[in-house]
């Protein structure tokens, strides 16, 4: 199996003003380590607040790190540059009603990374483009449509569409199935996973739903204020959790505590 | 191409398309807009329309009345001054250099200031807080102050008074245009786009613009209101045109001391800067009010 991103010891901490003239450090999140392979799916857990949206804005070249290394294939990613990073690494961000620009038409939006990031010239694009709307399941004639007039779940196949036409390696959801409602999020993770076995894509998935959770990943990550206390594959984490707060997060989600 | 073809009637329309449509039912607003052409054509083609040369003086026809009064010559539709000019030629060029004044101001501010504004959005550190912070500076004084204080540096001149409200005014667009930006950038499709691999200019055109055209409508017409009013001002006080270049402001304040006399050379440019300023501000509250709707 091929290792495709590695996670060495890696910090965030910025200042916050605590008086007028005082501040300290706080960090968002510390320690980090982990790697993933590629066509795995990887899910981070955590209450709110556990530093797991920043650190994968962190993986996706949002924000930077105070210390530490991320490595995609061997390489630090600090060293990429802005296009290489971009091919392999794409993000869904989790509303997709305000990631997609209310004023440019679907085709323009799948276009953009295109122009960016490759040589392609325009009768190849359309290719791509089509090519990758088939894929995410949506017909070629929603090119012309701009984001308001598909509804919510289509919105979220474009995002995906998005993320997936330049091909690359790792995709990063960040909550993306939380504003669903139970059908379209089964749609939606069955689209992922259909994805997945065709293209050998990685995901990187921030989730709260337990359940969702074990069904598509491969491995699974806890962080609690900060740090990971829990890695390790899904199913050894659902049959012996080794933290309390593991515990907690998979009592909270038994079935028979609604009974 | 759609494959329900039963709808055809719906097509999918631009944003600027559906803009339009929404404006077009708007009666007043296109009233306004009519009234906006018919100011823009006599400002082009004053020199053809105006039936004397607004210095040609009449000696033998002074403080003529307007037609509908009693005493008047049908010669002189509006009437004439102290020494037999004709005010509705007057009146033209006065329209003519008022607001072609403005429009230009208008439009040198929105260029200058769209770069400056963007620039100091888009880039982070000292270069922008130079820009916005030096600028923030200027806003506390009053802008007419701060054009009078130009002018006296350049001297007097109808160009130069121009020039001075311009810089003026300046500040105040630099502000309006920066706050719009930085509101847009924080939004997650301008995020999304950064991460597409987007530079700043690409950002700017279509992530960025299509978004802040309602702020900018209102920003313009901001601007061009205090454009007039300011340009009017100057020339009332006498620090803008000079004898030869009669502008509204001028003619206000020339005719003034006949006011007793023949109250009507007072009245005419007065209504006509009232006009000038209420029909542009009835066209850009129906363009803000079609922008507003259109993205709903």
């Amino acid at each position: 199996m091929q290792t495709l991103l590695t996670i060495n010891n890696l910090c965030k901490s910025y200042r916050r003003s605590s008086g007028l003239f005082s501040s300290n450090l706080q960090s968002a999140y510390q320690d980090i380590n982990f790697s993933l392979e590629k066509g795995k799916t990887l899910s981070i857990i955590g209450e709110s607040g556990s530093g797991k949206s920043t650190l994968v804005q962190t993986i996706a070249g949002l924000r930077t790190q105070t210390s530490g290394e991320i490595y995609l294939k061997g390489k630090a990613l600090s060293s990429l540059s802005l296009q290489e990073r971009c091919k392999s690494i794409r993000m869904i961000f989790h509303a997709p009603s305000s990631s997609l620009n209310p004023k440019a038409t679907i085709g323009r939006i799948l276009t953009a990374p295109l122009q960016l990031n490759s040589n392609l010239t325009a009768i190849e694009r359309d290719k791509q483009i089509k090519e990758t709307l088939s894929l995410v399941g949506l017909l070629p004639d929603y090119l012309a449509f701009y984001p308001n007039m598909l509804s919510n779940v289509q919105q979220h196949q474009v995002a995906l569409a998005r993320a997936m036409i330049l091909e690359p390696d790792i995709i990063i959801a960040d909550e993306i199935l939380a504003g669903l409602d139970i059908s379209l999020r089964f749609k939606l993770i069955n689209l992922l996973l259909n994805i997945q076995d065709k293209k050998e894509v990685s995901y990187i998935i921030v989730a709260h739903n337990m359940n969702l959770v074990r069904h598509i990943s491969d491995h699974l990550i806890v962080m609690h204020e900060g740090k990971i206390v829990e890695n390790d594959l899904t199913e050894n984490v659902y049959n012996a959790p080794q933290s309390s707060k593991t515990k907690n997060l998979l009592q909270s989600h038994q079935p028979d505590y609604r009974k | 191409m759609l494959i329900n073809n039963e709808f055809n009637e719906q097509k999918i329309q631009s944003p600027l398309r559906y803009i339009w449509l929404i404006f077009k039912s708007k009666n007043i607003a296109v009233v306004a807009m009519w009234a906006i052409i018919t100011l823009l054509m006599v400002t082009l083609f004053t020199p053809y329309i105006m039936p004397y040369s607004p210095t040609l003086q009449h000696p033998d026809m002074l403080l003529l009345p307007p037609y509908w009064a009693e005493g008047a010559n049908p010669a002189h539709l509006l009437g004439t001054d102290d020494l037999g000019r004709d005010t509705l030629s007057r009146l033209l060029k006065g329209i003519q250099l008022t607001l072609a004044g403005a429009l230009s101001i208008t439009l040198v501010i929105s260029m200058l200031g769209l770069l400056i504004g963007a620039t100091a959005a888009l880039t982070q550190g000292v270069k922008a807080s130079i820009m916005h912070h030096l600028l923030d500076a200027l806003l506390t004084i009053p802008t007419i102050l701060t054009a009078l204080i130009l002018i006296v540096l350049f001297g007097m001149s109808y160009e130069n008074s121009l020039l001075a409200i311009s810089l003026s005014l300046l500040p105040q667009f630099i502000r309006g245009i920066y706050i719009s930006i930085e509101n847009e950038l924080n939004k997650q499709h301008i995020i999304a786009l950064r991460l597409d691999g987007a530079r700043n200019l690409r950002l700017l055109r279509f992530g960025i613009f299509p978004n802040i055209l309602e702020p900018l409508v209102t920003l313009l017409t901001r601007i061009f209101t205090m454009a007039i009013l300011e340009i009017t001002t100057l020339g009332f006080l006498g620090f803008g045109a000079n004898a030869n270049e009669i502008e509204l402001g001028a003619l206000i304040s020339k005719s003034l001391e006949l006011v007793y006399l023949s109250p009507y050379l007072v009245l005419f440019p007065g209504v006509a800067i009232f006009l000038i300023i209420i029909v542009f501000n009835v066209f850009a509250e129906g363009v803000r009010h079609a922008i507003i709707e259109g993205e709903e």
